[in-house]
């Protein structure tokens, strides 16, 4: 354990939001402790939990992470009602999983990076609903591109692949991706001939993924197709590579670390944060700025908890909105069999989608959505059923080898709007050390379930039939995308949002909220891209603050 | 009054220098194709690869460079007059080059290949000379200073050395060699400098000639036995293949260049002509069998060893720390560190890029195998960028394994990919992540020196006794 008690500045997470800003001020110059609740695994480690899973649990994300004691996390697969840490309740269930390990929850993302488009965010000027940002696309553009060179990003260099649209009329992109996109595999080169017959457009995914090249000192990809839940050579950036050179930078990084209680001092500014360790003893880290980039759940959580007579209703929370207006990418997935072999899983696990669906004037109307084509391979999804079938030896290799060719998921993602009512409360219920468990009431509303019915399936099936699908069937329910966004909602007015554009508190100028939990918006496309931007921003508002400019 | 007046000398002096700098640059007295030439030279003497620090500029020096005695840290070479060696005539270009000898007349160490480029013809040198002062562009920076132990921080104690092994006589002439060898002979042994790296060295550094090509450990790595011997060199290879392997760095199912060749092949040989590639594989292929690789007699071809398998069944549904502590730890490590590229049983891609690990040199030396393991693989070629994440303590190992762990996982490479033996132990590990095994010259010389001392104070005492008597 680090006997540090004090830096410049104090990071409250080891994600890919904390990282980036860690770096940011490094390089600036600046001090900087983080502290992770987690511990800090081994990436040879992790991939040996995934290779020893049984088959079953392979595709639960979360499995080859289990929790430290000190530090529950989501586990989908062996949770109960009675030991499950997210207490969930409502019409549809805010089921997110994210890892508390140092690397935080890129550990097992795909990778995927769409930016927000100029539309995502003005919702309420150009269609009257939701919410607009404080910041427009123009001043997160560069930003964006910050991101791209940092995480190193490939996408496609023609305009007219990339995401948002490159138009005459669109703000331009300042760079080039750093890297070309990854080639299409079969059965998404396929999807891509089919779709275009029905006028929509399936481009290349921008993703941070080492496409063919080293980029970062980290080596190309190689194909594994195991992205989620871990890409076993670092092809694929995730927070974890960047641990070990913050420290070469000078970062010191406190694992099992878990941040109870933020302490504000007589003028409202944050004071300390203090923490218990891996064996519940209490300690307290001073510093001048403090950032809590521990996701949307577990940040509206800490100012929760935080609550004082100062601030009775948490730190932060003067407008009473933080823990509120929860979002995600609820998502619907077609599961198909197809008359010809597709063959899903040649490259990465996503590598393409439809993102125009996402835009347009029904918005006034209805959510849009974001069609996909997944790229994980499908055996490890159909042996089940070809076992069920009751066969043995080569007659079950050849079932689950035509299975795996002719069989394909397409995921429709839809975006939700920001609504107070969908609420993170601290539960009564308490964790390992005593702390209280996050509840969270969540009810993707009508806007998006209106898009599922009127929009999204009409779509899905028409491009069901062009596939050639012989069966169909479409989950019962919302799932969620696992893309935390919304609990300290950014917002010009004090009043009615938890952090300004920069991600600082309106209630306290020494903190700052920044990452998925400052949207204002989902759009349809995945966060973290608009989550490090976010991060970045905030990062040199810091290194400005700390410099007295 | 005295400081401004200081100030006033100091302004004008600095403004003296700006009108002196603002007269414009000299006229170019070199034509464009001869500073061609000469950067086609100092191409094929990899300048580049040791004068240029990791990411930083062009021939500006600062990489340290592990030798057996001691850090050596490359000179700037550009033609800034400060730093560099901007102010070098033509004569004393040569000197340096070719004898050793710095512009100040002290003796450069023998890291910098002059012994091979003393064969270089003056018209070559002629062309590098006017590559150097005009295709390099200036960088007005310095580097850290060398510092060996002593006695070899003494700079003059290597004009003995000179005086021993620097041949200063032209290639003897070979009247009924084909004018492809001569070319490749002129290259090999001179710009490229092979024997450098590949000629084992006597105890003073020196190349031994008795040895040539016979392969011997340059730091971490091992630069392997090349002379035309069937089993020990290089003597299985075709031409082509030769040709192939200085283009790409790689001959599949046989070898991959990794460490300083690697450096070698990405800044050197893999932007020559294709007739002088062919000439030095020629010439190759002609150097005289020597029948032991680094000393130890090599029966077997170093590329034809290993087989594909793997021991996954030892450690499937127990667990990484279970696999850790058991039997099997080095399949454990190779399991989780590098199967995913090079494929469970070691089999690598179809393509070659991610080489097999059987059939292959690098896993059959130990040094370069820990090496690689340690250090990773970094090549640049008209293929692409080649690169394996290290294993060390890097800020980007893919995992910082530790000496116990790289012996565990060499052995399990060894014995199933590699000789069949496995005797790596943790502290051999601990030799190469240093940089090699340190040569005991300066020891050697400091206890020759005591030695000598110890003789004079005997001499002494026992003229004293003497006169007493």
């Amino acid at each position: 354990m680090s006997n540090t008690t004090s830096a410049d500045v104090i990071i409250v997470g080891t994600g890919v939001v904390g990282v980036s800003i860690a770096e940011t001020l490094l390089d600036a110059g600046l001090s900087v402790l983080m502290l992770e609740a987690g511990p800090r695994v081994a990436r040879a480690e992790v991939v040996e939990n995934f290779r020893n899973l049984p088959l079953a649990l392979k595709g639960d994300p979360s499995s080859c992470y289990p929790p430290a004691p000190w530090a529950p996390h989501p586990m989908p697969s062996s949770d109960t009602p009675e030991n499950s840490y997210l207490q969930l309740s409502g019409p549809d269930k805010y089921a997110q999983t994210f890892i508390r390990y140092a690397g935080g929850s890129t550990w097992h993302w795909a990778g995927t990076c769409w930016r927000l488009t100029p539309e995502d965010m003005r919702l309420k000027t150009l269609y009257g609903v939701g919410r607009d940002w404080a910041i427009d696309y123009k001043t997160l553009e560069p930003y964006y591109a910050r991101t791209e060179y940092a995480l190193g990003i490939c996408g496609p260099a023609e305009p007219e692949l990339q995401w948002p649209p490159q138009n005459a009329t669109s703000i331009v992109r300042s760079k080039p991706y750093p890297m070309p996109p990854l080639p299409f595999g079969p059965g998404e080169q396929r999807f891509t001939e089919v779709v275009k017959t029905l006028g929509y457009n399936n481009i290349p995914t921008a993703q941070a993924r080492n496409s063919g090249m080293p980029y970062d000192d980290r080596p190309a990809c190689c194909a594994n197709n195991n992205c989620v839940p871990v890409c076993p050579v670092g092809a694929k950036y995730d927070a974890a590579t960047a641990l070990a050179r913050l420290e070469a930078k000078g970062a010191v990084i406190t694992v099992n670390a878990v941040v109870y209680r933020v302490e504000t001092n007589s003028a409202n500014r944050v004071e300390a944060v203090q923490y218990f360790d891996q064996h519940k003893q209490s300690h307290r880290i001073t510093g001048k700025l403090f950032v809590l980039a521990c996701n949307g759940i577990e940040t509206a959580k800490l100012l929760l908890m935080s609550a004082s007579p100062r601030n009775p209703k948490g730190l932060a929370n003067s407008s009473d909105q933080v823990g509120r207006n929860m979002m995600d990418h609820p998502q619907l997935t077609m599961t198909l069999t197809l008359a010809e072999p597709f063959w899903a899983g040649v490259g990465p696990v996503v590598n393409s989608g439809i993102m125009e669906t996402s835009q347009g004037a029904f918005r006034s109307e209805h959510a849009g959505a974001y069609f996909r084509f997944n790229n994980f391979a499908r055996n490890r999804f159909v042996t089940f059923n070809a076992l069920k079938k009751g066969l043995v030896g080569t007659a079950l290799d050849t079932e689950i080898r035509r299975m795996t060719a002719c069989t394909a998921d397409v995921v429709l993602a839809h975006e939700v709007l920001p609504d107070p009512n969908n609420r993170l409360t601290l539960s009564d219920k308490k964790d390992w050390l005593g702390l209280p468990k996050p509840a969270i009431h969540y009810d993707v509303g009508d806007y998006t379930r209106k898009a599922a019915e009127q929009y999204s399936l009409p779509i899905g099936k028409r491009i069901a039939e062009a596939m050639g699908a012989i069966d169909m069937k479409i989950s019962p329910k919302f799932a969620q995308s696992k893309h935390i966004m919304g609990s300290t909602i950014m917002g010009l007015d004090p009043r009615d949002s938890v952090v300004d554009a920069d991600c600082r508190a309106h209630d306290h100028e020494n903190l700052f909220l920044p990452g998925g939990s400052a949207m204002a918006s989902t759009a349809c496309g995945n966060s973290t891209i608009t989550m490090v931007s976010l991060g970045f921003k905030a990062a040199d508002a810091m290194v400005r603050q700390l410099r007295g400019a | 009054m005295k400081a401004l007046l200081k100030t006033l000398q100091v302004t004008a002096l600095l403004f003296s220098f700006n009108a002196v700098a603002a007269s414009g640059p000299l006229p170019l007295p070199f034509p464009a194709e001869l500073v061609e030439r000469g950067r086609y030279l100092a191409t094929a003497s990899d300048c580049m690869a040791c004068h240029t620090a990791h990411k930083g500029q062009p021939m500006a020096g600062g990489l340290v460079m592990n030798s057996p005695v001691g850090e050596i840290v490359s000179t700037n070479i550009t033609p800034s007059k400060e730093h560099g060696i901007g102010n070098y005539t033509e004569q004393q270009f040569s000197d340096a080059l070719r004898k050793g000898i710095r512009a100040d007349g002290a003796p450069l160490y023998p890291a910098m290949p002059y012994t091979a480029y003393a064969i270089m013809t003056d018209d070559d040198v002629h062309a590098m000379y006017a590559y150097f002062m005009q295709g390099v562009t200036a960088v007005d920076k310095g580097t850290k200073a060398t510092r060996l132990p002593f006695p070899m921080n003494v700079r003059t104690s290597m004009k003995a050395w000179n005086a021993l092994f620097l041949d200063e006589q032209p290639l003897k002439a070979e009247q009924q060699r084909s004018v492809q060898w001569l070319r490749g002979r002129y290259l090999a042994e001179g710009a490229a400098h092979c024997s450098s790296c590949h000629t084992p060295r006597g105890a003073l550094m020196q190349e031994n000639k008795e040895l040539y090509l016979a392969g011997a450990q340059v730091g971490a790595w091992y630069a392997p036995n090349i002379t035309s011997h069937p089993t020990a060199g290089i003597g299985s290879w075709t031409e082509a293949e030769l040709v192939q392997y200085l283009r790409t760095g790689r001959v599949p199912g046989k070898a991959q260049a990794a460490g300083s060749m690697a450096e070698a092949i990405s800044m050197s040989f893999s932007k020559l002509h294709d007739d002088d590639l062919k000439a030095i594989a020629a010439y190759i292929k002609d150097v005289p069998a020597i029948g032991a690789d680094g000393g130890r007699a090599a029966k077997v071809s170093r590329f034809g060893q290993g087989k594909p398998g793997n021991e996954l069944v030892a450690l499937r549904g127990k667990g990484y720390q279970a696999g850790m502590q058991g039997q099997q730890v080095g399949a454990q490590l190779y399991s989780a560190n590098c199967a995913s590229c090079h494929g469970a049983d070691g089999q690598g891609t179809k393509d070659g890029y991610y080489p097999s690990l059987f059939h292959n040199s690098a896993t059959v030396n130990t040094s370069n195998l820990l090496a690689t393991i340690l250090l990773g693989v970094d090549r640049h070629t008209a293929e692409g960028h080649v690169f394996m994440p290290p294993f060390g303590k890097q800020a980007n190992a893919l995992n910082s394994l530790n000496d116990e762990e790289v012996a565990a996982l060499a052995n399990y490479i060894q014995a199933g990919y590699g000789t069949g033996v496995a005797d790596v132990k943790p502290a051999d590990v601990a030799v190469i992540r240093q940089g090699g095994p340190q040569s005991h010259l300066a020891l050697l010389a400091q206890l020759g020196m005591g030695l000598g001392v110890l003789l004079l104070i005997v001499l002494l005492v026992w003229l004293r006794r003497r006169k007493r008597s």
